[in-house]
């Protein structure tokens, strides 16, 4: 595997700081997920987000592959290679398939990470519970805590997993905890995640926190959220076809 | 149309007649006739194995191989992958006195990857909605190749072969992504390419 082709995570952090951004500036960012096995989607999506103004980075809440192969990962970086903007990740379950844990931190990088960008903290994480044996460790509440609590260089805080607290799919013993851990925090702005393919926005433990979960590549939909000020943000969708 | 037909009958009468047969011999069924070595090919990065030529033409080769990829391209721990596999070359060109050519070959394959690395898509997690249809340790494959071979005598004075063969095959799991994206993906790209030889004992 070219070099060019891992640590994609470190590379595209090192692309997006590249290009500083004001705490006080709107950022906005593309939010989809599961592009696992969808990769005419992928070209479309790429075209499309290239069309739009002003984006900062394009997040991928997990499943990136459908069977944690390496060659899924590298077919879709080939194409999301193309976007204008960096692109992050954030591992799925079916990305730890097989091999695929140890392909996924070899192409993307570490399985739980964190950045600041435009004074805002994204804190990346595995919450794939059920692909751990639900044994407690996933995802790792410790580590969390401590992203949520070092507020040093940043106003605002994101979270971004692939199965949300919610689903089934989530280690049952660690969900309340885990929820109240992001309630925790003063600045989250929300909750990102992926894994059940379709967009929805509201606050299951009803503690004021919105949960966002994001359309499939299969929607031919993504979301666009701008966040500014302490914690307000905006939603909007963009659906776009296959091309002709 | 028939004409066609009976020219391409003639042409199999005559391929068929110039295969080569086996000298009778003496070997229990169950000692293998040939020794496979195979670098990459979806089976490992080297692979050997043991296997026979069946048929009355010899035309199906059956082999087993043991392949093994190094840790530094599994991420962690070194992979052993056991394959059965069996190739049908159903035409035989000579070329010259000792030289032969098998132009086709078509195949398939079976294997098993045993690692405690591999995160098993096949046991109970996923039960509830039969989530992960394949298994992450078993896959299947198929290939078309060719292959050269050299006839050669022992100082015995056994006639063996020793050959040189290419496979160009993909797997269940790569075939399956190319049949959703028929234009986002392309052929080539699931193709897996293997190399390898053959020698008689």
């Amino acid at each position: 595997m070219p070099a060019a082709e891992q640590q994609l995570t470190t590379q595209n952090l090192v692309r997006l700081t590249s290009r500083p951004k004001s705490a006080n500036d709107t950022l906005r960012f593309v939010f989809v997920g599961d592009c696992q096995r969808f990769y005419d989607e992928a070209e479309d999506f790429v075209a499309s987000v290239n069309k739009q103004r002003n984006i900062d980075f394009v997040i991928i809440a997990g499943d990136i592959s459908d069977f944690g192969l390496v060659r899924e990962m590298r077919w879709v970086h080939h194409r999301l290679r193309k976007l204008n903007v960096p692109y992050l990740t954030v591992i799925g379950n079916h990305d730890q398939v097989g091999n695929g844990r140890a392909v996924y931190q070899s192409v993307f990088g570490p399985l739980n990470y964190s950045f600041v960008y435009g004074g805002t903290k994204f804190i990346c994480l595995d919450t794939n519970g059920r692909e751990h044996g639900f044994q407690g460790q996933v995802p790792n509440l410790g580590w969390l805590g401590q992203q949520l609590a070092d507020t040093a260089n940043s106003r605002r805080s994101i979270v971004l997993c692939h199965v949300p607290p919610t689903d089934e799919d989530f280690d049952p013993a660690l969900a309340l905890a885990y929820a109240r851990t992001i309630r925790g925090s003063s600045q989250l702005v929300f909750h990102l995640a992926g894994h059940i393919h379709r967009f929805t926005n509201g606050q299951p433990f009803h503690d004021g926190v919105p949960y966002l979960t994001a359309y499939n590549f299969r929607k031919r939909r993504y979301t666009v959220l701008s966040v500014w000020g302490r914690r307000q943000f905006n939603l909007e969708t963009v659906a776009y076809a296959p091309a002709l | 149309m028939h004409r066609f037909l009976l020219t391409l009958s003639g042409l199999l009468l005559f391929l068929q007649s110039q295969a080569q047969v086996a000298e009778p011999n003496n070997r229990p069924w169950y000692v293998p006739e040939h020794v496979v070595l195979q670098t990459a090919g979806g089976i490992g990065m080297v692979a050997g194995g043991v296997g026979y030529a069946l048929g009355v033409h010899r035309r199906f080769d059956t082999d087993v191989l043991v392949g093994y990829v190094p840790g530094r391209y599994t991420g962690d721990r070194a992979f052993g992958i056991f394959t059965l596999k069996d190739t049908y070359s159903p035409f035989t060109l000579p070329v010259a006195s000792r030289w032969q050519i098998r132009p086709l070959s078509v195949g398939a394959l079976i294997n098993y990857t045993p690692s405690q690395m591999l995160n098993r898509s096949r046991d109970d997690k996923y039960s509830y909605k039969n989530y992960y249809w394949w298994g992450s340790t078993v896959r299947l494959g198929a290939f078309v190749g060719g292959r050269v071979g050299y006839a050669f005598d022992t100082p015995a004075g056994r006639k063996r072969v020793a050959s040189l063969y290419y496979e160009l095959g993909t797997n269940d799991l790569y075939f399956v992504s190319l049949l959703t994206n028929t234009k986002g993906l392309a052929l080539g790209k699931i193709l897996t390419l293997g190399l390898g030889i053959k020698l008689d004992f």
